[in-house]
């Protein structure tokens, strides 16, 4: 057996980069290393918020996937779950119940998938570029949240531009409530979700034009698939799980929703979508690793090492194993 | 036409030599592309270059202006011997091509198209380029709106940008690969009006074209060519339509004698069916076909007569302008491509890269390829896995494809083991009607002539019924129960008794009946 070590540099090489990121920030890399794993991973306290971020990076990495999967960008995930996130408050303010939060949730889903399906027909039945009108869907839905928030959906005894929060009853249970660690249904949720996904790509006939659709889009068309409802449908579930993130984020989470919710996780879906290569299931270690490297990065700043380092771990990480993956797509000519 | 004959002929003589290719042989592996090819094109003069597909035609027009190499034969122009690498070779030695396919960017300005590639200076005088290009388009009766987005340009007014390119370029040798192909009869009769003018100018113009009126019309001169080797060349004014189709066809040997069957119920009815094509054209014209059960019916024609578009068509992926498609007895109008196949059409793809397979995907993934929604295969809403592994395994035995596994990617089998896979498989699942696009592309001839006879077998024992499509006559001839000729987009089908006529088909197919 000879060694791959083409990889072994690879590995070496990004090693190396991210060492002299750190170096260049000030850090001494062996401790940011050990900081970052304990304050992610090293306790209780820590898993708790590593797994608090990775519910809605694993939504919307899921979402971005399914869309990638159809051949489609979907670059909007961020609006979608803000939008999603507003309509889920504001039916859970307005239903304090165990059934208002599955009314809340399911709101959730729809108010993103709304938000993802004129991307979709614009795409399909005009041809106009995903990733121009989910960006532009973007900038529209967080106008539209920063305008609820500051007007009829904030709360005036506040100073802050946030929602009053939700009543208890309509809290997502937890599962294990001991703290300092506990954690609620949401992540369960979307990794279920996640792998029935994962399955129904695989076995089912849809699943299987939708992927035809994203590999070969004139064979599909050849072969009887319905390209445009393909291209529709594949925008809109995309959306409804985006949506689906910001629902949970806010029954199980936050309990309401403030300017600057939606925090990045849309884009950082992208992230967790790539480095999730061509396997569904691989979405939900692609998330953890998102949320380790988040939390790890956001406790260092605490020893005076910059947030942004997060940004540039993450970017090498995918570098690399997009590099991975050439190498092995190249091994089948 | 008589006296004009005589007078062109005349001016010919008097004029001189501006390319002469001698001697060209062109090998393109083990096949030989140009065997010993001499060619001459003179000033003042249009000549015609025909020939079927692949007789050499384009292979000789490249190696005239410097894009190919040829192994042997010497090139002179205007008299002097020249060596020509690249095409900028021959675009320095004022040799111009127009190929089929207009290289016209709809984006840019018609000013841009013009200059493209040959911008006069680096800072460029928007005045004094429409100034110059407004004296080219007015020498040769055109008239263009320069800032205008080339979009807006017909066929025809981008065939002559095409050729204001060339003069802006100052060719002198000026080759136009099939320039009719887009346009209308009127377009075309200006076309050629414009061509004269530029030869009376002095230019050197070849056309390439396989439509023997326009040879006949409006040509000095004619080379035809045939599987590579020069057939004839000779002044327009001593031969005929019937000369020119022989010429161009050839002899081939008789039809053999196919096993005899009954021609049963009508699967597939196509009458006055018109369909536009990509750039608006009607590339099919009021078309008629009708399939019976139990026959193979060979679509004979040269590339681009409008085959493409009448299987589209037939498939649903374009909606006819006019006519209709009757499919297993019913009507076909606004039936789903999917419900079609539901009803039993299959399609052997003429493009299997980009419309057959999924190459990285494992070939019992791609067994199921556009038969994913028919039972057994799928079951219920689920993929039937067994199923479609035990199809993918009959789709590589019916033909015998090399493979190494049914899991392994489509990309690891040969080109012509992937024909024998897709061929198989559109022929094993309750098919009605199939649809081949020359089936046998990048098979030798066992392995052609397997895929025909269980063809004709799948039809005769299943009832079905299969059209078709190959720019081989020869193979039509010898593999099919009868054929008809498609050209311009309209099907003509031989008088009875001479369905397998080389002849007649030969001349159906150009045009010269």
């Amino acid at each position: 057996m000879h060694l791959p070590w083409k990889h072994i540099w690879l590995t070496l090489a990004a090693f190396a980069l991210i060492w002299l990121a750190l170096v260049a920030v000030g850090a001494y890399p062996p401790e940011a290393f050990r900081e970052m794993i304990i304050r992610s991973v090293g306790k209780p306290a820590a898993w708790r918020e590593t797994l608090f971020q990775m519910t809605p990076l694993l939504a919307t990495g899921l979402a971005v996937f399914v869309a990638l999967r159809a051949g489609l960008f979907n670059i909007g995930a961020e609006g979608q779950l803000m939008v999603g996130s507003l309509a889920s408050v504001a039916v859970a303010l307005a239903i304090p119940s165990a059934f208002g939060m599955i009314l809340a949730i399911v709101a959730g889903i729809v108010a993103g998938a709304l938000w993802a399906l004129p991307a979709g027909l614009i795409k399909a039945y005009r041809g106009g570029h995903e990733v121009i009108s989910t960006i532009m869907l973007n900038s529209i839905g967080m106008a539209l949240a920063g305008w609820l928030l500051a007007g009829p959906m904030r709360n005036k005894l506040q100073e802050s531009t946030t929602t009053a929060a939700i009543d208890e009853a309509a809290y997502i249970p937890h599962v294990v409530d001991q703290m300092p660690f506990r954690m609620n249904l949401s992540l369960i949720i979307v990794t279920l979700i996640t792998v029935g996904f994962a399955y129904w790509l695989k076995r089912s006939v849809k699943g299987y034009e939708l992927s035809l659709v994203g590999k070969n889009p004139i064979a599909a068309k050849f072969s009887g698939a319905a390209l445009k409802k393909v291209t529709v449908w594949s925008m809109t579930a995309s959306g409804a799980l985006a949506g689906l993130g910001g629902a949970l984020m806010v029954l199980g989470d936050e309990h309401r929703v403030y300017m600057g919710f939606s925090g990045g996780y849309g884009f950082d879906g992208l992230g967790v979508a790539m480095l999730a290569g061509g396997s569904p299931i691989a979405v939900v270690p692609s998330a953890f690793l998102f949320a380790v490297i988040s939390q790890g990065s956001d406790s260092l700043a605490q020893i005076q090492i910059p947030k942004g380092l997060n940004g540039v771990l993450l970017g090498l990480i995918i570098i690399v194993f997009a590099a991975y993956r050439a190498k092995k797509e190249t091994h089948h000519d | 036409m008589d006296d004009g004959g005589d007078v062109r002929s005349l001016r010919t003589e008097s004029d001189g030599v501006a390319a002469h290719l001698d001697g060209i042989t062109k090998v393109f592996g083990k096949l030989t592309a140009l065997d010993q090819v001499s060619f001459t094109a003179n000033r003042g003069r249009i000549q015609a270059l025909v020939g079927e597909n692949g007789a050499g035609k384009t292979t000789l027009m490249r190696v005239l202006y410097g894009a190919l190499k040829p192994e042997q034969g010497a090139i002179s122009l205007h008299g002097n011997e020249v060596q020509l690498d690249s095409a900028a070779d021959g675009i320095s030695h004022h040799i111009g091509m127009v190929s089929q396919h207009y290289a016209i960017i709809p984006e840019l300005t018609c000013l841009q198209n013009l200059m493209l590639g040959a911008e006069p200076e680096a800072w460029i005088k928007q005045a004094e380029c429409i100034s110059r290009a407004d004296e080219l388009a007015t020498k040769m009766g055109f008239s263009f709106d320069w800032t205008a987005k080339a979009e807006t340009l017909s066929p025809s007014g981008a065939q002559k940008l095409e050729i204001l390119k060339l003069l802006w370029r100052d060719a002198e040798i000026m080759i136009l690969d099939e320039p009719t192909a887009m346009l209308s009869p009127a377009d075309s009769d200006a076309l050629f009006g414009s061509l004269r003018q530029l030869a009376d100018q002095g230019a050197a113009i070849i056309v390439v074209t396989h439509r023997l009126p326009e040879v006949l019309d409006y040509c000095d001169h004619v080379t035809v060519l045939r599987g590579g080797k020069l057939m004839a060349d000779k002044p327009v004014s001593e031969t005929n339509a019937e000369e020119l189709a022989e010429l161009i066809i050839g002899h081939g040997v008789d039809a053999p004698v196919l096993d005899e069957f009954e021609p049963g119920e009508i699967l597939l009815k196509v009458a006055s069916l018109t369909v536009k094509g990509e750039r608006g054209d009607e590339a099919v014209q009021g078309a008629d076909l009708t399939l019976r059960s139990g026959e193979v019916v060979g679509l004979a024609g040269v590339d681009g007569s409008g085959q493409r578009e009448l299987f589209q068509a037939i498939l649903g992926l374009l909606n006819p302008v006019s006519g209709s498609i009757l499919l297993c007895g019913a009507d076909a109008e606004r039936v789903s491509p999917s419900k079609r196949i539901e009803q039993g059409l299959r399609l052997i793809a003429e493009d299997r890269h980009a419309e057959g397979v999924v190459d990285d995907w494992s070939l019992e993934a791609n067994a199921s390829l556009g038969l994913q929604r028919l039972e057994p295969l799928r079951s219920g809403p689920w993929i039937d896995r067994k199923e479609r592994a035990d199809f993918a395994q009959q789709s590589t035995d019916l033909f015998a494809a090399k493979h190494q596994g049914i899991d392994k990617p489509m990309s690891s089998l040969s080109g012509g083991n992937q024909q024998r896979f897709v061929a198989a498989r559109a022929l094993l699942l309750r098919p009605k009607v199939i649809l081949a696009f020359q089936p046998t592309r990048g098979l030798d001839i066992d392995g052609a002539a397997q895929v025909f006879s269980q063809l004709r077998k799948t039809c005769r024992d299943e009832n079905a019924a299969a059209l078709v499509v190959s720019f081989d006559l020869d193979e039509l001839i010898e593999h099919t129960d009868r054929i008809v000729a498609m050209s311009g987009g309209r099907i003509q089908s031989p008088p009875p008794g001479e369905e397998k006529s080389r002849k007649i088909i030969g001349e159906l197919m150009v045009e010269a009946g």
